[in-house]
């Protein structure tokens, strides 16, 4: 994995390399884009990252532009910034899944503060998502078999249950589970089935 | 019937009569011919005993052509009776009668006499008495025509005085009323049998009397107008005791030796109250508009402090990010003299650049809390279109509204609204002034965006934003010659602090819509 990269969208040509030598200051890696087009042509990177965002945005407005990348589903953590906001302004931002909402001028260590959490969040749900993609990858690597016999044994069904429904031996059920537990890189059967039951809920939504 | 001549009619005389009588005849027939008029002298039944030489050398026929009843072709036909009158009357009658006929000349025409008739007892020595008639015409023709052209002109005038509208009034150098015309009775209330002969004073208020006795008296001694004579302003006083507004132009004439003064009188009750209303509506309009001006002024202050913040924000911004960086990369002993170079050169531009803002509106501080009511668009619209009335027609401008019904209610300020509406209409009519090759539309838009935001645009065929749509949202950005590059500006500030957005775009195929969007609030209202 890459290291974190902040991006900055901001107008403002001063306001934007003041925010790219700060932020580089403390040694994270910076891109500053002066729209939201020339932001959203850049190729998402492999890296935790978050987006330093002004409101208030020639074209697109800052707002909007959250909900287009939502709509996107990109989602990358933002810190809006603002020179006149207000509170309606900021509840729909941090609604809409804001970081942060800091009104300009702000502390450095405020903003350095939400960076650090934005990228934490960015980090850990990049985390989750590859923790994720892994089982999925391990989990259809099993054969249409064994596929089949662990999702009987997590919905509860004894080996001998398995064996009848399937028209198969009992020991034959065995040896499908004991290669799906190995194959799955679970340490038990009982972190097979929450293996499982993270894929489910994880592709639940997709389904609906 | 042989045509006789007087001189016959002598000769029979004298050997009748004798030498007394005989110079009688010759004495009547010299006179005749002497009078300057056309003589006849007839009998009983109309026909002709003699002509004078006056009379045949008008109609151009010689005696012959005039014996009997022959010379009665001469009188136009229809005024032969009237030639004629009640002659025969008596014998005994020596009185003269008058009467007017027309007699045809030797060109053909007709012309006007007057006749003068009298009959005489014609006596001879052998003879019974017999009647004779001898009419005189004399020449009137001119007279005639003089009369009846004047006689056309008075009754013109009368004609015109009558049934005038306006009042019609003569006064003498006494102030007493000559003459009155019918409109007097409408417009005053008296009838005109009722004034003459009455002051004119009496149709004018307690104040005005004295001032135009002295100003008559002075007029009538010194010939020094004191007023206008033609369409002046003054009171009168109807007969119910009512003052009324009239116009007054009058005229002088001088009859026999005296003056008569003859004004024209004209209510103008109506056309007073008339501009009193007009007069009444503008100044409304000018209250409205200094109000407007007033509230426009006042918040339009705390909007610019708010926008100014704004801007002097975004250096500010600038100088803390460049600094602080500074510092963090000074503690790490990692700044690098290039990098510090640039920051401080940064640091000096953003420095000068909130100062340059500051500079500018250093009066403008505080910023006026935004009101929320619950608010209808539409009826903020509503509101805006009625102040700016005028301002379309002045401007030839036409003015359509397409505004969807039972829009939700939004949160905001309304006047902030209304200055933003105001803001963005002024501004579509101002960039119509200029187009003079299409019509001037001005069509302004309500509904419901996409977002569920209430949106409300207005579009203007004007000339349009160029490559400049964007910065005219940009403080001290202006296209205008007078303006302040601070509305737009300021609108926006407002309409964001409502948690909506302002935009331009193109509009088709001229001119530029102005969107804004206002967030509808969470739940509905009771």
């Amino acid at each position: 994995m890459n290291g974190p990269v902040v991006f900055v969208v901001d107008d403002d040509r001063s306001v934007r390399s003041s925010l790219k030598l700060l932020i580089s200051s403390v040694g994270l890696q910076v891109e500053s884009f002066e729209s939201a087009d020339t932001f959203l042509q850049r190729k998402p990177p492999d890296a935790p990252s978050c987006l330093v965002l002004d409101v208030r945005l020639r074209g697109l407005s800052g707002l909007d532009f959250q909900r287009e990348l939502a709509v996107r589903n990109i989602h990358i953590p933002i810190i809006f910034i603002t020179g006149h906001g207000d509170i309606p302004m900021s509840v729909r931002a941090m609604k809409a899944g804001a970081v942060e909402f800091l009104t300009k001028p702000f502390r450095d260590q405020d903003l350095l503060d939400a960076i650090r959490i934005a990228l934490e969040k960015d980090s850990a749900r990049r985390g989750q998502e590859k923790e994720l993609t892994d089982l999925k990858e391990r989990f259809d690597s099993l054969t249409p078999r064994e596929q089949k016999v662990i999702s009987m044994v997590v919905s509860g069904m004894l080996n001998k249950q398995i064996a009848d429904e399937l028209g198969t031996a009992e020991n034959t059920v065995k040896v499908h589970r004991s290669r799906a537990i190995e194959k799955m890189h679970a340490q038990s059967l009982a972190e097979l089935v929450k293996m499982v039951e993270k894929l489910k809920s994880s592709s639940e939504p997709r389904m609906l | 019937m042989a045509f006789l001549s007087l001189p016959v009619l002598t000769k029979m005389t004298s050997e009748t009569q004798g030498a007394r009588r005989s110079t009688e005849p010759l004495d009547l027939q010299a006179l005749l011919e002497t009078i300057p008029a056309l003589v006849v002298c007839a009998v009983p039944d109309g026909s002709a005993e003699f002509a004078n030489r006056a009379y045949q050398e008008y109609t151009g026929l010689p005696l012959n052509e005039l014996a009997g009843n022959a010379w009665q072709t001469t009188i136009h036909p229809d005024d032969l009776a009237n030639f004629f009158g009640e002659f025969p009357v008596g014998l005994a009658s020596g009185e003269l009668f008058e009467s007017e006929a027309r007699i045809r000349g030797a060109d053909g025409q007709y012309r006007w006499f007057s006749i003068r008739k009298t009959q005489v007892v014609w006596r001879t020595p052998n003879t019974e008495p017999s009647l004779r008639a001898l009419f005189a015409c004399e020449d009137i023709d001119e007279r005639k025509q003089q009369e009846s052209a004047r006689r056309y002109i008075e009754e013109s005038y009368r004609l015109v005085v009558e049934t005038a509208s306006d009042v019609v009034i003569s006064m003498g150098e006494n102030g007493a009323i000559l003459l009155a015309n019918p409109a007097t009775a409408r417009v005053f209330g008296y009838h005109p049998a009722d004034l003459i002969g009455r002051p004119l004073t009496m149709l004018m208020p307690g104040f005005l009397r004295k001032l135009h006795e002295a100003g008559v008296k002075r007029y009538l001694a010194t010939g020094q107008r004191h007023i206008n004579w033609q369409g002046t302003e003054l009171t009168g006083l109807r007969k119910n005791g009512q003052e009324f507004p009239v116009e007054v132009s009058f005229g002088e004439l001088t009859k026999d030796g005296h003056r008569v003064f003859t004004g024209f009188i004209r209510d103008i009750s109506e056309r007073k109250q008339a501009e009193e209303i007009r007069k009444q509506a503008q100044r409304v309009i000018q209250t409205m508009q200094a109000e407007l001006a007033r509230v426009s002024r006042l918040t339009t202050m705390g909007e610019l402090a708010a926008s100014i913040a704004h801007e002097v924000n975004q250096p500010l911004t600038a100088v803390n990010n460049n600094s602080s960086a500074c510092l963090r990369l000074l503690a790490n002993q990692n700044l690098r003299p290039d990098v510090l170079r640039q920051a401080l050169e940064e640091i000096v531009a953003d420095g000068t650049r909130a100062s340059a803002i500051i500079a500018r509106i250093r009066a403008f501080i505080k910023k006026a809390p935004v009101e929320q009511n619950r608010l209808d668009v539409n009826y903020v619209i509503g509101e805006v279109l009625a102040m700016m009335g005028h301002g379309f027609a002045e401007n030839r401008i036409v003015l359509k509204s397409e505004l969807a019904q039972a829009l939700p209610p939004v949160l905001g300020d309304r006047v902030q609204l209304q200055q933003v509406l105001l803001n963005l209409i002024m501004n579509g009519i101002e960039a119509m002034t200029a187009v003079i090759d299409r019509p001037r539309l001005l069509l302004v838009e309500s509904r419901l965006d996409e977002s569920g935001d209430v949106l409300v645009a207005v579009r203007d065929s004007g000339t349009g934003l160029g490559l400049e749509a964007d910065r005219v949202f940009t403080p001290f950005f202006t296209t205008k010659a007078n303006g302040m590059g601070m509305g737009l500006s300021i609108s926006r500030s407002l309409i964001e602090a409502h948690g909506g957005r302002l935009w331009a775009t193109p509009n088709s195929p001229h001119g530029a819509v102005f969107s804004l969007t206002l967030p509808v609030p969470a739940g509905r209202p009771l």
